[in-house]
Formats: structure tokens, C-alpha cells, sequence
């Protein structure tokens, strides 16, 4: 079933290699001659293309082979074996892992070339590319790994990229404060995906550690256990993608150069958590508990993100609280165990969301690092590549059909309510129109109306080149790929669904059209009036509004982050303090200096006997001696 | 590898070290003997792991014996438990001499001593000749802290003094106590692990030298409660000697308890494992939580070592293949990483002559090349997959897991202590706005640079091909297992046949 193919085992290893190269250099030179640019840009873009060539490469050998042997495996060496645990390092590209490859690939050398333009000028220029070229090396190991413990290598190694480059500007305090909240927050999420994974192992992993073992002895779980691997396993979702209760740290990570929010936090790094659920469908499907508590934190973090979303002033706080809501709509999917929805709206998202992001990119570096909308208005005059492009993005956020979000969504949605979820199908599109009506928001707000900051708006222009290709391209993908699963109401075969099915386990529902066609008008509704009542509030250039009441409430995000600080930030640090201030030196440190004490009282007290007369003496001796006579005569008898 | 190689091992160092002591020589010069023969320990030391054969024997044996009337003989060996043990104090040092260059004659000859008798502790499978080794070892350090320490050293020492001296007193109590027993059921004197596996310890005064020998080891590795004297003497000792107490002194507690104590009181040892895996995790949770208030950037790190010390202690306690090997390997993967760190606070000591860490700030703009080497031993403080930290902690949380899903939960938590104070010391450190006196921090020489170069290699090497490390040690770890749980089903049934006949006997 499984089929050799050494030449995956490169796809990971090129970025990496990059990585090193581009580091080495940076790290020799950037304190004496800096190397040009140009260095740098060749290096670092080399590694994604060839991955993206190879990735290609592995999607057109699976198609050539039959559905159900669609398996390419490579194990270069084994990582580590203890006992019955066995884990190599191995790769396995199968049509789950190659989709992702594709898009990851894909999207992570266009924004590797947009960086080129964006980081322009920056002293960090090279660190900035071997950090990405380490990401892009870690997502694809997360990927492709063949078991959990490889993925955990890759799933490790994003967070890590993902903490440099959100702390890339080292020198503002905020930002490596963001960078560590977030390297924090998903090591909460990681402690339970290594509890989950060795539960996982002491239950079934004897047999093997890799996916495909896994998935033969899956049987064999017990349904406390196989529930618990389940619900830890999404805990460690749930800090990767950014999902109640551990979302806080997504928002605050925009302090990073906005190509990195693009890349990684909303088109591949963020999508992990979903990817690994997918991963895992053959579990998720066996406990369809575990898979409810999924489905409705998912949603639940869709409509509170969403709500955040609609009051943000800050261009991409709206779009990263627009992903975490996206996120959502993903985890719905694939707790109702519709996993191929689920990931055919990652591969969706990861278009629409990062030509959003890349778009705001380049609104901000029109407008001089200014990111607040309401100093923004009417752009659409002096930045049309960027409009148009960004308006695709929107609509196809928003679920405008024919867009690839519309059918992405609409998969989603459609599977909640065929599969008896009414309660999420109903969240599910007030989301949908809370999105449509927040996107729409930022577009009125920013490219229509009048100017509000005359100045910036004078010297705003289209981006070079090297940023607006991207755009464009990202955009053409984002109108069009939602055709790649046309459900058959459209005339379409689910095809993407279909290239899955061998990698996941799913049963699709059967309902009847009426079913459909209502799920379909209920998303287009919620599209249509969002939009509607974001036309007519923003389109003809809004004042900046005053956040009262509710709004100052969402503005300020419920106050979730006063609440984390007070609860948990602040009593960890007070009580590291009481420990080294208090507990440390005056109490459990008690016993030593009592027992040095003891020591000076009792050789003070034998000071006394020293008197230092004969006689005294003497008087020690009489009674040594005759308790010595008396112990042993009671001894002899 | 020659017969005598461990005794060489052992002895050139100590030989080495008293005639410095004595040999009227400069710095300059005692330190190049130091460094010759740290690095012949080295050569030597890397030729026995690349010969080591992957089966749970003891190789490398040396026996004769020294008092035939008590059977104390001397007895040297490795196997797989001690081999990384082994590297960690044969193959390090020569990083304490490159470093501390401006150190008198006298210290090296204290290091020089403590490393032969380390290599002692670790090699000997006597009890009396590791107890010989492991008093000697204590010497030079009390020495290095008290002479050459900084300036709250009379105190440290004082306390690492009296802490030892009563922990050393109580394993020499339960040493006779198990060496008399011996001779009770066996009819003859002996202290050779082997001999001494086979007692069957039970009844009262077994629990309270069960606690003589722990509470020995406990103070060493530290183990919570036992742990006070290490945040002064680490701060306080010279960073050298820090590197020596954190990096290998402490895994001989650990060893010790391998070595010694499970084997001889394996049904002691079974029936505290819970309560003794409490206290590493409550030590791991404590000086985890202690660091994040620290000042002075080598206190954090010693509450650090302390902190991950707890999990290598865990791990040994959950008595499984996995969890034990895990230990095993994070003593070397934990030698490396934070053993490095504290040289690399040393070197910036020497150069900023400060500890604290608000006085720094920005260096990764001065010198990236050393914050990058930093930030690579840190991701392997903290356990990142890739670098050494991961997999030991990995396989102990997995075993952890076998053993108690609670404790497992708690020792997790160790994923997310670790980060806070690392990366918020980081952040104070290397990030940041430069300071007046960090704007001048050099970044290392090409020296230097090449001197730590081997180790950083190791911590990542030891991260993507870990297997070379545990092929050799898994089997003395399986083996050891499954002794321990042989002997405990075994001595279960003893007791249940054998309770009804000894009643039979008495009446």
C-alpha cells in the first residue's frame, strides 16, 4: 500500500537548508558589510520554490495512482526507539498532506517574493528570510510527518518562527512581550497534544506509531480513553489555532511584519490544529462526543471573534480576529465530522485571508506604518490594484458566491444542519452575516469616502511590482478555487472531497435538496444584509464613531485579557516573588539555619562544662565511671 | 580501549590535580596541564562511547579486591545506565578550562580533583568505593566555593557544608546497615551492587535506610524539599564550579538512586515511588515558579536546574523503560544545554562584570552570534523538538503518563514553567533597547566561537539523532525494569507463601 518515494523527505529540507544558509550569512555579516539584498531575496526564495516544484511533483504522481493506494512514505532514519514505543522520522504524502502541501507551498514562495518588496530597506532583511524559510521547513514537517510525535517536530518548530517573527521588531518591549505570550499560550495547548499523544500510545501505539498503524488498531480504543486522547489532543488545536479559551494570543500577534500574519497566522500555521483533527478523523469519528465539544467551541469562537471583529480600528486586528472566526467555522466543520469541509475551507481561507492580509499590507506601507482605518478613506482612487484585489478577498471572506469562500462555507454550514446540528447551523450563519457586515466595514471605511488624513492620502500609491503580482494572483485564486468542489447542487462533484476521502473517515450526508437550498439561501441572506448594513452606514465616508455601551465593550474584547492577566499572569508572578522573597530564605530554609544554631547552642552549653579546675573534672570522672559500672553490670545480667 | 582505562581515567585527573597542588607552576601553565589532560579525559572518554556495545552488560570491568575481610573490593564498570553519566563528566571540562582563563593554580588543581573523583562515583560498583569517590568529589568544591567563590560565599558554603555533611552521614549509616544485613542472610561480607540486589530487605528499620540513602541523593540532585543550599551555592560558587554542581555533580544523585538504591530497595522503592515523584514535581513546579522572580541571571538558572532536575527525578521514579531512559538521557541532554548556559553567564560576567539581568538588554544587536548559541542551549532548556531537551523529556512525560496520569499532567507542566522565565529572562536580556553598558558587549571570538561551536553541535545533533544516545543505554534500562519488576512480583509471592511457614517456625 505504501510506496517509496525518497524525494519527499527533500521537500522539508529545502526551506531548512535555506534557512541555515541565510541565517549563517546574516549572523556573520550584519555587524560589519551587510551583504545586498538581493543575496538574501535569491537564498531565501530558492528553498520554497523547489519545495513547491517537488510538492507538485507528489500531487501529479498520486494522481496517477489508484484512490485507495494514494500512499507515499519515506523513513530516512529512525528517530528514537524505546521500549515498544518506535518513532521515525518519516514522511508520508497522501491526498490530505499533499493538499496541504500544495497550498502551503504555493502561498508560502508567493509571500516569499512579496517580502522581497515589503522588508525592502529593513537591517534585519536577512534574518527576516531565514526565519521564514525555518517556518515554511517546519509547516512542511508538520505536514508531512508520518505519526503525531513527527508532527510534534513541525507543530513545535511554527510556534517557534512564530515567536522570532512576532518579536522581529526586538526593540519595541510590546512586541516580544506579544511573541512570548504566544509562544506561551500554545505551549499550554502542547502540554495537552503530548498527553493526548502518550495516552494515544500506552492505548494502542504498541503496534505502531505512525497514522497509518494508528488508524488499523483504532479499534481497539476504549471510549474514556480514546475520548480523553481526543479532547487533549484539541486542547493542543486549540492553542495552535487560536480557539476559546486560548485565542488571546492570535490578535497580539499582528505585532509582527504583516507578510508573517499573512503566512502564519492565517493561511498555514493558525489551519494546523484543523489539519491534525483531520489527521485524526479516524478517532474523531469514533467518539462523536468528543467531536461536539469541537464543533461548538469552533463555533463559539467564530461568533465571539466575530463580534471583537466588528468594533476593531486596527486594519489587521479586524483581520486577525476575522481568522480566528474563520477558524471557527473550521473546527464546526470538522466536529461535525464533515473533515473534507473543514479542510477545504483551510485551503479557501489560506487564499482569501492571505491576499487580505497582504493587502493590508500594502495599504499600510502606503500609508507610512499608519494602521488605523479611521485615518484612512477613499483609497480606492490612488491604490486600484490593491482594491480590486482586496475586494475580491472580502467577498470571498464575506461568502459571496461565486467565490471560494461562498462554497467553503457553505460546505460547512450545509453539513451541520444535513448531520443534525441545528444549533450550530443557526450561530453558524448570524456569523456568517456578522463577517460579511465587519469585512465590508473595513472595505467602505478604507477605500471609499473621503480621504481622512489628506496627507498620507497624497503620497498613498500602488506597491511595487514584486507586492502586487501576488495580489493578483492570490486573488484569481481566491475567486476561482471554490469550483474545485462544486457540490452537486451546482452541477459540480465535490472533488476535492473526493481526492480526500482516502485520508480521512467520513460519511457524508444524504438529504434531501430542500436541505440544501436552505442552508444556500440562509448563507446568501446573512451575506446580503451584512453587506447591506455596512453599505449603508461606511460607503459614503462614516465620521469616526464614539465606542460606548456595547461597543466599548467589544472594542476593549469583553476584557478577556484583564481577566487572563488578573487570573493567571499575575498570581503566577506574585507567587514566584512570595517563593524567593518569602518562602525561600524564611521558611523552608528554616531546618539549616536552625540546625547551625543548634551546633553554636550546644557548643556554648559544653563551653559551660569546660571550667577549667581540676576538681570539676574529677567529679566528671566519679560519674562517667560509675554510670559506666552500672550499665555494664546491668549488662552482665 | 586498554585494561586499566577507567582507573586512568580516574586517576590521571586526581594525580594530575595533587601534583599541581604541589608543583610550584604559574596560571598560564597550570591551567595548560588542566586543559592536557581534560582533553586526553575527553579522547578517552569518546573512544569508549564509540566502542560501547549495545547490550545491558557492565563493560569495561575492573575488579580486585582491596579488604577481603569486610568484601570491600575495587570494583569499576560502565553500562548502559552510567554511560551518559560517564560522557557528561568525561567530556565536558574541557569547556571550564577554554573559558575561565584568569583562574589561580590552585582552582584548577580543585577541578581536576573533582573531575577524577566524579569519574570515580560514576564508574565504581561498589558501595563503599562509590561512597569513597562520592565524599572526595564533595572536597575541591567546598574548596572552589569558599576560596575562589563571591562574596556571600562563607554562608553558601556553609550551608552546603552542613547539608552534605548530614546527607553523607546518614548514606554511611544505611551503608553499614545493608552491608551487615548482607552478611546476616548471606553468611559472607560484600558491597558490590550485584551482591547486594539480591537482599531481601524488609521489615522497619529497611524504610528509614531506604530514607537515609534517598534523602542522601535527594540533597544532591536536589530534590524538593532538600533543594535550599543550591540557589546560594550555585550563585555564589565560581561559574566553573556552578557548571561542575549543575551539569554533572547533581546526575550523580540521580545516578546514585539508579545505581544503588532501587536495585537494593526495590520494595521500598515501589511502595514511596508516588510520594518521591510528588516531591520532583513539586520541586520542578517550585524553582520553576522561584525563577521568574529572580534578579540575578545565574540564580534563574540555578533555579532552572533545579527545576528540570525534578523531572529527570520524576522520570526515574516512574520505573518504566521509557521514563527511565528518558532520565537517562536528559542527564546528558541536561549536562549540555545548562551547562552551557551557566558558561555562557560566566563569560558574560567577565565581560560586563555584572549578573543582574536589568543591567543588560539588547546584546542580540551586539553580538548575534553569541545570542544565537544562547537561544539554542535555552530552546534546549525548554525542551523544543530538534535540540537534546525534547526527546528525554518527552519519553519521561510519555512514562509519566503509564505511571500516574496526574503526576503526568503536573510534569507537563514543566513545558509551559520553562517558557515563562526563559523567555521573559530572554526577552530582558537580548531583546530590548541596549543599555549603556550591553551597546559595548563584544560578540564572541572566532576562538571562542569554535570552542562552543562542539557543544551547540551536540545539542542539536543529540535532538535529530538520538537514537545513537539511546541504542546503548535502552538495553541496561530495559533490563534494569524489568529486574525491578521481577524482583517485586517475585518477593509479592515470597510473601504471601512465606508468611504462614515463618508463623509455623516461631510456634
Amino acid at each position: 500500500m505504501e510506496t517509496t518515494a525518497a524525494y519527499i523527505s527533500l521537500i522539508p529540507l529545502f526551506p531548512l537548508v535555506g534557512a541555515l544558509i541565510t541565517g549563517l550569512l546574516h549572523m556573520f555579516t550584519c555587524r560589519s558589510r551587510k551583504l545586498p539584498e538581493s543575496v538574501y531575496a535569491t537564498l531565501g526564495c530558492i528553498g520554497p520554490l523547489l519545495s513547491l516544484f517537488f510538492a507538485v511533483v507528489v500531487f501529479v504522481h498520486l494522481k496517477g495512482m489508484p484512490a485507495e493506494e494514494r500512499f507515499l512514505s519515506h523513513i530516512p532514519f529512525t528517530w528514537f526507539a524505546v521500549g515498544d514505543l518506535r518513532v521515525d522520522m518519516g514522511f508520508l504524502a497522501d491526498p490530505l498532506s499533499s493538499l496541504m502541501l500544495l497550498f502551503v507551498t504555493f502561498i508560502g514562495s508567493l509571500i516569499h517574493i512579496y517580502s522581497i518588496g515589503y522588508m525592502a530597506g529593513d537591517d534585519n532583511f536577512g534574518k527576516f528570510f531565514s526565519y521564514l524559510n525555518l517556518f515554511l521547513g517546519a509547516m512542511l514537517i508538520l505536514v508531512l510527518g508520518n505519526g503525531p510525535v513527527v508532527m510534534f517536530v513541525g507543530w513545535e518548530g511554527v510556534g517557534l518562527c512564530s515567536y522570532l517573527l512576532i518579536s522581529f521588531y526586538s526593540k519595541e518591549r510590546d512586541n516580544v512581550l506579544a511573541g512570548n505570550k504566544a509562544f506561551i499560550v500554545n505551549r499550554i495547548g502542547d502540554l495537552g497534544f503530548v498527553l493526548g499523544v502518550s495516552l494515544l500510545f500506552w492505548a494502542i501505539g504498541a503496534g505502531g506509531f505512525d497514522y497509518l498503524s494508528l488508524q488499523a488498531n483504532a479499534s481497539g480504543l476504549a471510549p474514556a480513553v480514546g475520548i480523553a486522547v481526543c479532547l487533549l489532543l484539541f486542547l493542543g488545536a486549540c492553542g495552535k489555532s487560536a480557539q476559546i479559551p486560548l485565542y488571546v494570543w492570535l490578535p497580539d500577534a499582528m505585532a509582527g511584519p504583516t507578510p508573517v500574519s499573512a503566512l502564519i497566522h492565517a493561511a498555514t500555521m493558525v489551519t494546523a490544529g484543523v489539519y491534525m483533527v483531520a489527521r485524526f478523523s479516524f478517532l474523531y469519528v469514533q467518539f462523536p462526543i468528543a467531536g461536539s465539544v469541537v464543533a461548538w467551541v469552533g463555533i463559539l469562537t467564530a461568533l465571539l471573534a466575530a463580534i471583537f471583529g466588528l468594533f476593531q480600528r486596527d486594519i489587521k486586528k479586524i483581520l486577525a480576529y476575522s481568522t480566528v472566526s474563520q477558524l471557527g467555522y473550521m473546527f464546526a466543520g470538522v466536529g461535525v465530522a464533515a473533515y473534507s469541509a473543514g479542510i477545504f475551507h483551510v485551503f479557501t481561507h489560506a487564499f482569501f485571508k492571505a491576499l487580505l492580509f497582504l493587502g493590508a499590507g500594502a495599504v499600510i506601507y502606503a500609508m507610512h506604518h499608519q494602521q488605523d482605518i479611521w485615518k484612512m478613506g477613499g483609497l480606492k482612487k490612488k491604490m486600484p490594484k490593491t482594491y480590486w484585489t482586496m475586494l475580491v478577498g472580502a467577498l470571498a471572506l464575506a461568502g459571496c458566491p461565486p467565490l471560494s469562500g461562498f462554497f467553503s462555507k457553505d460546505e460547512i454550514l450545509f453539513s451541520a444542519l444535513a448531520k443534525g446540528h441545528t444549533g450550530i447551523w443557526i450561530v453558524g450563519v448570524v456569523v456568517a452575516g456578522l463577517t460579511a457586515y465587519y469585512t465590508f466595514r473595513m472595505i467602505f471605511v478604507v477605500f471609499h469616502g473621503q480621504p481622512r488624513d489628506q496627507h498620507a492620502y497624497d503620497q498613498a500609491q500602488d506597491a511595487p511590482a514584486v507586492m502586487t503580482v501576488p495580489l493578483i494572483i492570490l486573488a484569481v485564486g481566491a475567486f476561482f478555487v471554490g469550483f474545485l468542489n462544486l457540490p452537486g447542487i451546482f452541477g459540480g462533484n465535490l472533488q476535492v472531497s473526493h481526492w480526500l476521502a482516502p485520508s480521512l473517515t467520513e460519511s457524508h450526508p444524504h438529504v434531501g435538496i430542500g436541505v440544501e437550498l436552505l442552508a444556500i439561501f440562509a448563507g446568501v441572506a446573512a451575506f446580503a444584509i451584512g453587506i447591506y448594513i455596512a453599505y449603508r452606514k461606511f460607503n459614503e465616508g462614516a465620521p469616526e464613531p464614539e465606542y460606548q455601551g456595547f461597543a466599548r465593550f467589544g472594542y476593549h474584547k469583553f476584557y478577556v485579557d484583564e481577566v487572563y492577566n488578573a487570573l493567571f499572569v499575575q498570581p503566577y508572578k506574585a507567587f514566584g516573588g512570595v517563593i524567593s522573597r518569602i518562602l525561600e530564605p524564611k521558611v523552608v530554609d528554616l531546618p539549616v539555619r536552625l540546625s547551625a544554631r543548634l551546633y553554636r547552642w550546644g557548643g556554648n552549653a559544653f563551653k559551660a562544662l569546660q571550667v577549667g579546675y581540676v576538681r570539676v573534672y574529677a567529679i566528671y570522672m566519679v560519674i562517667g565511671l560509675s554510670l559506666m559500672s552500672l550499665f555494664l553490670s546491668q549488662s552482665i545480667n | 580501549m586498554f585494561e586499566y582505562a577507567l582507573s586512568f581515567m580516574i586517576f590521571l585527573p586526581i594525580l594530575g590535580g595533587l601534583a599541581l597542588l604541589f608543583a610550584p607552576v604559574g596560571r598560564g601553565p597550570a591551567r595548560g596541564i588542566g586543559m592536557g589532560i581534560a582533553l586526553v579525559v575527553l579522547a578517552m572518554g569518546v573512544e569508549l562511547f564509540i566502542g560501547f556495545a549495545a547490550t545491558g552488560e557492565m563493560q569495561h570491568v575492573e575488579h580486585r579486591p582491596w579488604s577481603t575481610a569486610l568484601g570491600i573490593s575495587y570494583s569499576l564498570g560502565v553500562d548502559g545506565i552510567s554511560l551518559l553519566v560517564l560522557m557528561a563528566g568525561a567530556v565536558l571540562f574541557p569547556l571550564v578550562y577554554a573559558v575561565f582563563t584568569t583562574r589561580e593554580k590552585g582552582f584548577y588543581a580543585n577541578l581536576l580533583l573533582v573531575q577524577g573523583a566524579m569519574i570515580g562515583a560514576i564508574c565504581a560498583t561498589d558501595l563503599v568505593l562509590f561512597y569513597i569517590f562520592w565524599e572526595v568529589m564533595l572536597l575541591p568544591v567546598f574548596f572552589m566555593i569558599g576560596i575562589y567563590g563571591g562574596e556571600q560565599r562563607l554562608p553558601a558554603t556553609l550551608k552546603i557544608t552542613i547539608y552534605t555533611i548530614a546527607g553523607s552521614l546518614l548514606m554511611l549509616a544505611a551503608l553499614i546497615y545493608v552491608g551487615v544485613t548482607h552478611h546476616e542472610q548471606f553468611g559472607f561480607w560484600s558491597f558490590a551492587v550485584a551482591d547486594l540486589s539480591a537482599l531481601e530487605l524488609r521489615g522497619g528499620f529497611t524504610a528509614v535506610a531506604f530514607f537515609m540513602f534517598m534523602v542522601a541523593f535527594a540533597i544532591k540532585i536536589p530534590l524538593f524539599p532538600f533543594h535550599t543550599w543550591l540557589p546560594d551555592a550555585y550563585t555564589e560558587a565560581p561559574t566553573s564550579t556552578t557548571f561542575v554542581l549543575s551539569a554533572i555533580m547533581a546526575k550523580i544523585g540521580v545516578y546514585g538512586v539508579i545505581r544503588f538504591v532501587i536495585p537494593i530497595f526495590d520494595l521500598e522503592f515501589a511502595r514511596w515511588a508516588m510520594l518521591l515523584s510528588l516531591a520532583g514535581v513539586a520541586g520542578m513546579i517550585y524553582c520553576g515558579l522561584a525563577a521568574i522572580a529572580q534578579q540575578d541571571i545565574k540564580r534563574l538558572l540555578a533555579f532552572s536546574s533545579a527545576s528540570h532536575m525534578g523531572i529527570i527525578a520524576v522520570g526515574v521514579f516512574c520505573m518504566n523503560v521509557q521514563a527511565l531512559t528518558g532520565s537517562l538521557f536528559q542527564i546528558a541532554a541536561h549536562a549540555t544545554s545548562t551547562g552551557v548556559l551557566f558558561l555562557f553567564v560566566g563569560l558574560m560576567e567577565e565581560r560586563m562584570q555584572t549578573r543582574r539581568i536589568d543591567d543588560f538588554g539588547g546584546i542580540a544587536y551586539q553580538a548575534p552570534i553569541f545570542a544565537t548559541f544562547f537561544a539554542i542551549a535555552m530552546l534546549a532548556s525548554v525542551g523544543l523538538p530538534g535540540t537534546s531537551g525534547f526527546i528525554g523529556e518527552f519519553l519521561i512525560i510519555l512514562g509519566a503518563v503509564k505511571f500516574s496520569m496526574p503526576i503526568a499532567i503536573l510534569t507537563g507542566t514543566t513545558l509551559v514553567i520553562g517558557v515563562c522565565y526563559m523567555l521573559w529572562m530572554f526577552q530582558r536580556v537580548f531583546f530590548e533597547q541596549a543599555g549603556e553598558r550591553s551597546a559595548r558587549f563584544q560578540d564572541l571570538k572566532l576562538t571562542e566561537a569554535l570552542t562552543f561551536l562542539p557543544v551547540i553541535l551536540l545539542i542539536i545533533g543529540m535532538g535529530i539523532f538520538p537514537q545513537a544516545f539511546i541504542s546503548k543505554i535502552e538495553p541496561a534500562a530495559q533490563q534494569q525494569v524489568a529486574q525491578f519488576q521481577s524482583s517485586g512480583k517475585s518477593e509479592v509471592a515470597v510473601t504471601a507463601q512465606a508468611a504462614p511457614s515463618r508463623l509455623n517456625h516461631q510456634n
